[in-house]
């Protein structure tokens, strides 16, 4: 195997009792596109103020091309990085924002104009050099930002929740822009947020963070279609959860019997159950359909409201176990409207997209 | 609709605050600006009407040295507050606010003290057998006592100490304004600890150093206290003079116009500060 471009190795920080990071492990390839995902407190942040060099990790080691870079100061280490806050130096103006890495690498007049130029160009800020960051909307001032960390061709940058002060439609006008700057430059990014949407409109891959540990790392696809654990399923997309008993495994296959008594077998599981173990089956909204399809399951519910939203619409139903849940029903948006008047009926759902997870 | 216009409730008069501030401004008149004026019609009536008092002035080589002086110990007093008041301010902006509280407390508390009590201490301390130059010969530092007091030295020790928390104050106002990320992003952009403050950290925070350098200066300009306890005689200010003047020698006329110089040379600094303040806001605070 070849030495990864980015490793994190077993890396673990303490805060006195409070285990901050717990010995993760990530090996990054040369030009992926990394997110950290994660709710607030999971380690995702820490762990990129480790390789930032801003947190001194209590063991393990991050290397970039085989090289520790633990000893390495913040300012030695080449590493470029757009913060949550605008960190812009209120007292340069934009050109001279950009400028600032190169000017103190010494580089040559020409050099910095040059480069400048092209920052400015990237992130289609051309005719803003002159301004102060004052003057710019929080959006430009971000822009900016990844001018700056991209100025001296950084071989990482380090992103941490860019847009997370801007509003919805800025930052996926941004997304858009941090897409193409990736492709353009094949620069190495590690990405923290806590943005699902965002991490997966972004990346290469996603490493799902919970409680200082990765729960489970994989593309986009991987963590939404195969989860590893309820945490996944449940942070990834939407998800409902039906309490469900587990009757037996044959081949991989489960078989199940829900709350209302109903029995499902064709349940997809890469786990172990016993008999009679309480389980939970979790169907992604999506995954309903309100016709019977070929090896589907049904289910009955009473439709109790449904909402419009443009390219989808979601109904609430309610099983016959009294659980409220979320179906989302692709094709057939018009019958699910219908639906409603005929509250009483059987939606359906593959068992094989179905995940079962203890409960 | 018609109800409503009878029902419309009065304009509001802003309150101009003028009766409440007549007693101070009475004050203020009676026992400044009128004393002000007549020490300015005194330099130029007294021993005859004329500019004379100030020909004296600009022209002796004896007054020049004086002027000279205090401009010397206010530049220096001010030069060495900014770099001894700057890590304090510092260390209070990032401090976390309970203890940085704590620390503000002792600096306030040292304000609150007795001028001259704090002047007499340094008196103990810098004279030749004083705590100082005892503990240094001590510990084999030095053979000789230092000369601490009756000079530059012991001025700008004594007065550097009284100005600091005119100094620290505006400073960690400006200073608790810089987000510390800011510095992070400079050190990886890799820039090192010095071009970080040197760049970045010293630039943001020069309107804090302008406020209070000059408020610093146009104190130390007028200081009477402590250049004539810890200072010598051959190095006199200006306020020491006019008070020698006026007491000793009865001069009221070349007192005055001293004063009056004095007086000028203070607001046209003040009127600069204005302006710089004034300007910074104009362009937005950076």
């Amino acid at each position: 195997m070849t030495e990864p471009f980015l490793s994190i190795r077993d890396l673990r920080k303490t805060f006195g009792s409070f285990v901050a990071v717990h010995d993760v492990t990530v090996d990054i390839p040369k030009g992926e596109f990394l997110t950290f995902l994660g709710p607030s407190g999971s380690g995702k942040s820490t762990t990129l103020y480790a390789i930032a060099g801003f947190q001194h990790p209590t063991s393990g080691d991050v290397l970039l091309e085989g090289r520790s870079l633990l000893s390495v100061p913040s300012h030695k280490r080449n590493i470029g990085m757009v913060f949550q806050r605008y960190t812009l130096f209120q007292h340069l103006t934009v050109a001279e924002n950009v400028a600032f890495p190169l000017r103190v690498r010494r580089r040559p007049d020409a050099e910095v104009k040059r480069k400048v130029a092209e920052m400015l160009s990237l992130v289609r800020l051309e005719s803003f050099g002159g301004r102060y960051p004052g003057a710019l909307s929080g959006g430009q001032q971000q822009r900016v930002a990844l001018a700056r960390a991209l100025a001296y061709d950084p071989p990482i940058l380090l992103m941490d929740e860019p847009l997370s002060a801007l509003d919805k439609k800025l930052r996926e006008e941004i997304q858009a822009e941090i897409r193409r700057i990736h492709r353009e430059t094949g620069v190495t990014i590690l990405y923290v947020t806590h943005d699902q949407d965002e991490a997966l409109h972004l990346s290469d891959r996603i490493a799902l963070f919970r409680d200082g540990r990765i729960e489970q790392i994989g593309t986009g696809e991987d963590l939404y279609l195969r989860p590893a654990s309820e945490f996944v399923a449940s942070f990834i997309g939407n998800s409902n959860f039906l309490p469900a008993e587990h009757l037996e495994t044959v081949n991989g296959s489960a078989t199940i019997r829900l709350a209302d008594g109903s029995v499902v077998s064709g349940v997809r599981i890469d786990q172990d159950f016993s008999h009679g173990q309480k389980t939970r089956l979790m169907v992604r909204p999506e995954a309903f359909r309100l016709r019977p399809g070929p090896a589907t399951a049904g289910l009955a519910v009473e439709f109790i409201d449904t909402a419009f939203f443009g390219e989808r619409r979601r109904v609430i139903a309610r099983t016959a176990a009294g659980q409220e849940i979320d179906v989302r029903p692709t094709s057939d948006m018009a019958e699910a409207h219908e639906g409603i008047a005929s509250s009483r009926q059987q939606i359906f759902f593959d068992p094989a997209a179905a995940f079962l997870f203890p409960a | 609709m018609s109800g409503n216009l009878l029902h419309r409730p009065p304009i509001l008069r802003r309150p101009d605050g003028t009766g409440g501030a007549l007693p101070a401004l009475t004050l203020i008149t009676l026992f400044f600006v009128v004393p002000v004026l007549a020490l300015l019609l005194r330099s130029v009536t007294e021993p005859v009407p004329g500019l004379q008092n100030y020909a004296i002035l600009f022209g002796d080589g004896t007054y020049a040295r004086v002027f000279f002086n205090t401009f010397l110990v206010a530049t220096v007093v001010t030069a060495v507050t900014v770099i001894v008041a700057f890590p304090v301010a510092w260390m209070l902006a990032i401090m976390p606010p309970a203890l940085g509280s704590i620390v503000f407390g002792i600096i306030i508390l040292s304000m609150w003290t007795n001028l001259l009590t704090r002047t007499y201490a340094w008196m103990v301390l810098l004279q030749r057998t004083g705590v100082i130059n005892r503990m240094l010969m001590d510990v084999g530092l030095i053979s000789e006592p230092l000369p601490l007091i009756n000079n530059l030295t012991g001025v700008t020790i004594g007065m550097v100490y009284i100005m600091l928390p005119f100094m620290i104050l505006p400073l960690v106002g400006t200073l608790r304004a810089i987000d510390p990320m800011t510095l992070r992003a400079a050190a990886l952009c890799g820039a090192s600890p010095f071009d970080a403050f040197r760049r970045i950290l010293l630039p943001l925070s020069l309107p804090g150093i302008a406020a209070g350098g000059l408020m610093v200066f146009v104190m130390s300009l007028g200081y009477f206290v402590t250049p004539t306890l810890l200072g010598g005689t051959s190095n006199m200010m200006l306020a020491g003079m006019i008070a020698q003047m006026i007491q000793s020698l009865l001069n009221w006329g070349l007192g005055s116009a001293a004063a009056f110089i004095l007086l000028l040379v203070t607001m046209a600094l003040y009127a600069l500060q204005l302006r710089l303040v004034g300007a910074k806001r104009m362009t937005g605070g950076i």
